[in-house]
């Protein structure tokens, strides 16, 4: 259980709150899918989607991929024997996690890389602090709502790191709020308040989508 | 918030629409970890054991290895006590006083003349 967890129901949340209570029905209804019965068809469902949400969380390709594939190992491993219906929990909990580490990973690592002096170049501006950006082209290139989604994916990493989880977990991948609490390991109150912090801050950065 | 549902709605669409269009070298990659997750899963037994003691063993023997090579050495031979003295003597090393024979403390006096004599006389 993390320390971030804030406190429900806090003046000016309540508006939010319940806007976003009334979208819970609607978002399981269009989401309403059936439990596969099987692993291997319930990573098959999940891992493009996963993929998807850990590249938005760290913005690197690889990084992603590397999160993706050890969420998947660590759930077979540990949790396999698990009835099917946590399996959704505790990948995305799992993949939560993986993305938290790597996060971390990545920001002792640029501490380092800037103590070695490697931190600037001779102009004295600021160096990638881990691995060569990935430039390639990607997939979003033949999507017709590239650039929306990269306008949504930088919204949502400017969010703090709970909002951020609250919003993929809740509304991008559609858990309901029992399943995003036990994935964020926090309670449902501070699901909902981190949620709506989420959405009024998008709000804000994405306001051409009102 | 008057239109709450419609930056959701167009968000999660936008979500949805990018995972469906994966490239198919990552789909490959992805497919490619399930099925080394599933098989990680179902591999046998005595499998992961040996992914398990075989670097438990190398760990072991490096450190029996160690061990050997850089703990004091106390190689003293397990034999009778007077066969050891014999040893001693012979190595003109001071006796092990935690192994001598309580008997031969008593006259040291002699055995120094004696081992003095008879070094001169081989000197000879």
């Amino acid at each position: 259980m993390e320390s971030a967890d804030v406190r429900p129901d806090e003046p000016g949340d309540s508006a939010m709150n319940s806007a976003v209570s009334t979208l819970e029905a609607e978002l399981l209804a269009n989401d309403a899918q059936a439990v596969p019965t099987s692993l291997d068809a319930f990573l098959a469902q999940v891992e493009r989607r996963a993929f998807r949400l850990a590249e938005m969380s760290l913005g690197h390709r690889e990084d992603a991929m590397d999160a993706v594939q050890d969420a998947m190992l660590r759930l077979v491993r540990n949790y396999r024997d698990k009835p099917a219906q946590e399996w959704t929990p505790l990948f995305w909990g799992i993949l939560r996690r993986r993305i938290v580490d790597l996060q971390r990973r990545r920001k002792v690592r640029s501490i380092v890389v800037g103590w070695l002096g490697g931190g600037r170049d001779d102009d004295g501006d600021e160096l990638p602090a881990w691995e060569p950006a990935d430039n390639g082209p990607g997939p979003l290139d033949r999507l017709q709502d590239a650039q929306s989604y990269e306008d949504m994916a930088a919204a949502v990493r400017k969010l703090p790191r709970r909002q951020q989880e609250a919003f993929m977990l809740r509304v991008l991948e559609g858990l309901d709020v029992a399943e995003t609490a036990q994935a964020m390991g926090c309670s449902e109150g501070s699901v909902k308040t981190h949620l709506s912090r989420a959405m009024h801050n998008l709000r804000d950065q994405l306001e051409e989508w009102r | 918030m008057n239109a709450p549902d419609n930056l959701e709605r167009r968000a999660r669409a936008l979500y949805r629409e990018a995972s469906r269009h994966i490239d198919p070298a990552t789909a490959g990659q992805l497919r490619a970890a399930r099925r080394e997750a599933l098989a990680a899963a179902t591999a046998p037994v005595h499998a992961r054991f040996a992914r398990t003691l075989v670097p438990a063993g190398a760990f072991a023997a490096i450190a029996v290895a160690a061990l050997m090579v850089f703990s004091p050495r106390e190689t003293a031979p397990v034999q009778a006590p007077g066969a050891a003295q014999t040893v001693e003597a012979d190595g003109d090393l001071p006796p092990d006083l935690s192994n001598t024979d309580p008997s031969l403390m008593q006259n040291l006096d002699f055995y120094d003349w004696l081992a003095t004599n008879d070094a001169s006389q081989a000197s000879r």
